[in-house]
């Protein structure tokens, strides 16, 4: 399968705003890729100009060696799912997923034979002739998803294909959507705001932020686990940003809080903005601290602070804990047993731990 | 209080229908009333007795009578028409429904609505200043030495098709819009992602989504042109009879009561099969394409 390469992609809208501005992004292809931001981010638009929907003003897309910068949309191997499934409303299932084979004149008994595969593949195959009106919402994301795949293109773009589902529909559907690339072996390019959509599906996946640009490009986990700055880490998942001095020895590496005092952390002398003094993030996920009303041993940081609030979410119970100087550390404690030894609640000074490696320092 | 809380009660359920009654009343006085006696006066039998009988005469004379073919043509006319007005209208009602900057619409809509801002009589007046012996056209083509002679351009059927056009043709443009408007813009999009033309998109997703506002506008033009006879009047002289001049003729000059009444009659009747003709050709393309794929 071939890749997706935008080099120095410019867009401005009709009004003159600029969307993305000399974008550049490798789609690998035969995999699973997400784009993940918060909506204006123009995570959109870069499908549309996948798609053809939407012009690039300079810059080149290849698909493989091929440029496809200027391609007519119906030219292209690339289809869509919709976001509001845009479903032909004068035609029945049969006729909206037959909709790109009936247009090319392809043989009736060939048409039938892939219309009725490709809905068995969707999970379908009883409602071949119902009209579209009669279906449910995840009925139609399916049809809406037969009628992308049906022609086997390059590249099966969806543009939020799962908002106007409901959870329990949505989870299902994430599943069926890995299974289907895993078969397929087509290119998907998954557009979303949810982190969660994003990091269930991907294989690969990109961060944009609010203004177009590209923060991240990596596996969900190198994401997760090493974002790159500030606002990866805010927006895939949860964390505890803290603002701090940086103190570097031979041998240490420290991290000064005002108001809390110095904490061990990993340092990597390869990165240039980790000198001495500088002033940098610490990024601590809540799942990666220990909560205690006692004092435990073998962790290389701990704070104090008091409980400020519970949130009881039925797997894990999240703790906000307010420091001394007035910050509020979120964390997260699994419920592993129905009578726990030790119950936390409101107004408790409590300890938190983490190990120095589980924390990740950034730059802005 | 039982019985006033009855009657608010009696009034929120059937609001509906309460409102509706002046309109009905309406109706029933202005429309339905008339025409029950148009059916009355065209089956009557004139008689020396008082009393009902009933004959067909009147629709006999009128079937034998020279003037049935005026059915014919007025039916030709506007049959001609509409099917103008849908061709010059469709693009029209496309290019303002889809391409049009959403600021210009409005203007562009007011534009359209602003023939009615001016009384019917003088519009199809003026169009005998522009059309006549001695009129615009003609000044202006002699003026620039085109023509000779002054062209013969009024009373003639094309003149009176040209008018019917210029007048029928915002009824058939305003439904077409609306209903095109309503197109989700990314069905469109669909059609060309999956591999569709513009005309392939045009012919299989935005025509047959459109077709419930050709209807409208069909039947908006169709049907009143058919009986129009201000244009013909105006415009065609005294020699080009319409459905509606002959009925107006009948009733008005002749004095022919029973005879105007089985003439309006019969034309109504051909009207109303031509509309559900329509109808039923309109429902079956679109069978034919469900079956077909």
């Amino acid at each position: 399968m071939r890749n997706i390469r935008f080099d120095h992609i410019t867009k401005r809208y009709k009004n003159g705003d600029l969307v993305l501005d000399k974008l550049s992004l490798e789609i690998p292809g035969g995999t699973f890729f997400a784009l993940l931001g918060p909506s204006g981010s123009g995570k959109t638009t870069i499908l549309r100009l996948i798609a053809g929907l939407e012009e690039a003003d300079s810059g080149s897309i290849f698909l493989g060696d091929q440029d496809i910068t200027h391609m007519p949309i119906y030219k292209r191997r690339v289809n869509t799912v919709f976001q509001n499934y845009a479903l032909f409303p004068h035609m029945d299932v049969f006729d909206n997923v037959a909709y790109s084979l009936s247009i090319r004149d392809v043989p009736k008994d060939i048409i039938q034979e892939k219309v009725i595969k490709t809905l068995k593949t969707v999970h379908l195959d009883k409602h071949v002739y119902k009209s579209i009106q009669n279906l449910s919402g995840g009925q139609k994301q399916r049809v809406a998803l037969a009628r992308a795949i049906i022609n086997e293109p390059d590249v099966l773009l969806l543009d939020e294909p799962l908002a106007a589902l409901d959870l329990k529909l949505r989870e299902k559907m994430l599943i069926e959507l890995i299974d289907l690339q895993a078969t397929l072996k087509t290119t998907f390019v998954y557009v979303t705001h949810d982190q969660f959509e994003a990091l269930t599906v991907a294989d690969h996946m990109a961060i944009m932020n609010h203004d177009g640009e590209i923060e991240q490009v990596g596996t969900p986990k190198e994401i997760y686990e090493f974002p790159v700055s500030t606002f990866v880490a805010a927006f895939v998942g949860t964390t505890n940003l803290l603002q701090g001095t940086l103190h570097m020895s031979d041998e240490h590496c420290f991290v000064e809080f005002v108001g809390l005092g110095m904490f061990e952390v990993v340092c990597s002398k390869e990165k240039e903005w980790m000198h001495h003094g500088n002033t940098i993030f610490m990024s601590l996920r809540p799942e990666k601290i220990d909560i205690s009303k006692t004092p435990l041993a073998g962790f290389s940081n701990a704070l104090e602070g008091i409980v400020q609030s519970i949130v009881y979410h039925g797997r894990s119970t999240q703790y906000n804990v307010q420091l001394k100087n007035g910050e509020i550390v979120q964390v997260f404690e699994q419920n592993e047993e129905h009578f726990p030894q030790e119950i936390i609640d409101y107004d408790d000074p409590v300890f938190l731990y983490w190990q120095k490696e589980n924390v990740v320092l950034l730059e802005k | 209080m039982k019985i006033k809380e009855n009657i608010n009660n009696f009034i929120t359920e059937n609001a509906s229908f309460i409102f509706s009654v002046p309109a009905v009343l309406w109706q029933l006085l202005f429309l339905y009333v008339p025409f029950f006696l148009v059916v009355y006066t065209s089956v009557k039998k004139i008689s020396a007795v008082a009393g009902f009988d009933i004959t067909f005469d009147y629709y006999q004379a009128i079937l034998s009578s020279p003037y049935f073919y005026i059915i014919a043509r007025s039916l030709i006319i506007a049959l001609g028409v509409t099917v103008l007005c849908l061709i010059c209208a469709y693009p029209v009602a496309y290019f303002l429904a889809l391409k049009v900057n959403r600021r210009w619409k409005n203007g562009l809509l007011f534009l359209l609505t602003l023939p009615f801002w001016t009384n019917f009589l003088i519009q199809i007046y003026s169009w005998v200043f522009v059309l006549d012996y001695n009129g615009l056209i003609n000044m202006l083509l002699l003026k620039l030495g085109i023509i000779q002679e002054p062209l013969h351009m009024i009373n003639n059927t094309g003149a009176i098709f040209l008018v019917m056009l210029y007048y029928y043709l915002p009824f058939m443009i305003m439904p077409l819009y609306s209903i095109l408007e309503k197109i989700q813009h990314d069905l469109i999009e669909a059609s060309m992602d999956l591999g569709a033309t513009h005309w392939q998109t045009l012919r299989r997703i935005t025509i047959p989504l459109s077709m419930s506002g050709v209807k409208t506008g069909v039947l908006l033009v169709f049907v009143p042109a058919f009986g129009e006879f201000v244009i013909p009047a105006v415009i065609g002289g005294a020699h080009h009879m319409f459905v509606g001049s002959l009925i107006s003729h009948y009733f008005l000059v002749a004095r022919d009561n029973q005879l105007g009444a089985a003439f309006t009659i019969v034309s109504g009747l051909v009207l109303l099969v031509c509309v559900l003709l329509f109808n039923w050709l309109c429902a079956v393309p679109l069978q034919q394409l469900q079956q077909k794929e």
